[in-house]
């Protein structure tokens, strides 16, 4: 019966797949989405026995090798990398080239996003496109006086009329991968403190893309597609021969 | 948690409703873009969690790009532009007063200066029986022809806003203001950030049509992704139904 779960187990670890799929493909328009990476691993391996040549009264068995039990989804994990950057010419559209993300501050706390679409909200707070405040490097709410748009330096200091009124709170993480999980609205969470140098720079009228490739979602969709139907035959197959074994063992 | 198929199918569903919406705003964005004033739309994608799962997307909002266009000249004297970031504040059938960035203005019946559709630009002054010509200064100040001089019969203000991307469509190419947008702060052309009036000149739609089609097809594209991931989990469900064959 194990080659009927492990052929089960497949059909399962490509629906899970899917699902990432389509959640990259649904946010391909979403700027400074990461991709989620999907990959598979082996489950579990069981020992395979088999009764001494000479069976003898011990009833002792030789191992002679192991078999997989099947395949399982390896924990969800982020793709970083950068998404190219795209003109949109609106003064608070920004975007970081280089490592980096933008501070905001949501209900749930403190998050990090590579989103700027920012604007302004009714008290002159500089907000994400889902009402988040963007932090300062002191973790303090960015407001700007008077109307007059801001001008955004490469280092992140807002400056009006000339003069500095703010600078962005840019995170750097060492190891993004490691140390953010996702949260909501293209937001991500952080287990700790950002221990990175160097952030990028800061380009005003820019919006950085998803870093999801449309060539390879529908690679990878193919890939799903044949591996779900070659396991979806494996389960048929195994099924049938189970029905036979069960009939002519029975009828022996 | 395991994932079900109508989970999957639901992220697909997401992408082209999304698709859809964002097409809406490309076509309003491609019909105005003869429109004087008009300010193209931006549907803004957002990435949506249903409780840490992934949900596919969302539309956060629709924003108004509120970057200047063009200027091009006309022979109408009450063809009307701002350079800078102010709005024409007209009043509406109803009382309220709304605001544009559409300068074409023309002379009805009692001599006031109506838009296009007839509603009344705010201005202190009046267009005196027996005008000839009228020229709007880069300061306001409307100038009348009469009798072979030259006199002043008043002065446009423009009003201005913290917070312009907060303004409320109305229709029509106009504007309500809003509590996002701030009050209106009204004032002579010129000062803070209001900008000037040319005469003779038009404003036009800040819509790049190179860009809108760009837009256009890759819109078209990740639908059909999306499209294909749907239909790609259906025959994946079918293939789960049937397998139990007989």
């Amino acid at each position: 019966m194990k080659g009927l779960y492990a052929a089960a187990s497949a059909m399962l670890a490509n629906l899970t797949r899917q699902n990432q799929i389509a959640h990259n493909v649904a946010n391909m328009d979403t700027p400074g989405f990461k991709q989620v990476l999907s990959s598979l691993t082996d489950y579990l391996h069981a020992p395979v026995h088999q009764p001494h040549p000479e069976a003898s009264a011990s009833g002792g068995t030789d191992l002679v090798g192991s078999v997989g039990l099947g395949v399982q989804n390896r924990p969800e994990s982020i793709d970083f990398s950068g998404g190219s950057l795209r003109y949109s010419g609106e003064s608070l559209d920004l975007a970081i080239q280089g490592p980096g993300f933008f501070r905001v501050e949501t209900p749930e706390g403190e998050r990090y996003t590579r989103d700027g679409r920012f604007n302004l909200d009714l008290e002159g707070n500089l907000v994400t496109v889902d009402g988040f405040f963007v932090l300062d490097d002191n973790g303090q709410r960015i407001r700007l006086e008077g109307g007059s748009a801001p001008t955004v330096t490469g280092e992140g200091v807002l400056l009006q009329d000339g003069e500095e009124v703010a600078r962005l709170g840019i995170a750097v993480f060492a190891d993004p991968a490691a140390a953010l999980t996702r949260s909501i609205s293209n937001t991500f969470a952080a287990q700790g403190q950002p221990d990175g140098e160097g952030q990028g720079v800061v380009l005003q009228g820019y919006l950085e893309s998803a870093n999801v490739n449309a060539a390879q979602m529908m690679t990878q969709m193919v890939q799903v597609a044949r591996s779900y139907e070659a396991a979806q035959q494996m389960v048929q197959t195994q099924d049938e021969l189970n029905a036979r074994a069960i009939s002519r063992l029975g009828s022996w | 948690m395991p994932v079900s198929f109508t989970q999957i199918m639901n992220i697909a569903r997401s992408g082209m409703l999304t698709r859809l919406t964002s097409l809406d705003t490309i076509s309003d964005n491609l019909s105005n873009i003869q429109t004087p004033g008009f300010k193209r739309g931006r549907t803004n994608f957002q990435e949506l969690l249903n409780q840490s799962q992934l949900g596919g997307s969302q539309i956060s909002s629709t924003q108004f790009m509120m970057t200047q266009g063009q200027l091009k000249r006309t022979e109408n004297s009450l063809d009307l532009a701002i350079r800078g970031k102010g709005f024409f504040a007209l009043t509406l059938p109803d009382g309220r007063t709304a605001y544009t960035r559409d300068g074409q203005f023309y002379l009805d019946a009692q001599r006031r200066i109506v838009n296009a559709d007839g509603f009344p630009l705010d201005w202190e002054g009046e267009i005196p029986e027996g005008a000839e010509d009228v020229h709007v200064n880069p300061d306001g100040a409307v100038m009348v022809l009469r009798a072979g001089a030259w006199s002043e019969a008043g002065r446009i203000e423009l009003a201005h806003f913290a917070n312009p991307s907060g303004l409320l469509r109305y229709g029509q190419n106009l504007w309500l203001e809003t509590e996002i947008s701030g009050e209106a702060q009204t004032g002579a052309p010129g000062e803070e950030e209001r900008g000037v009036i040319l005469g003779k000149a038009i404003e036009q739609s800040n819509v790049n049509l190179a860009e809108e089609m760009v837009n256009l097809s890759s819109l078209q594209r990740s639908f059909e992704m999306s499209l294909r991931v749907f239909q790609q989990t259906d025959e994946m469900l079918s293939q789960a139904i049937h397998l139990r064959r007989g």
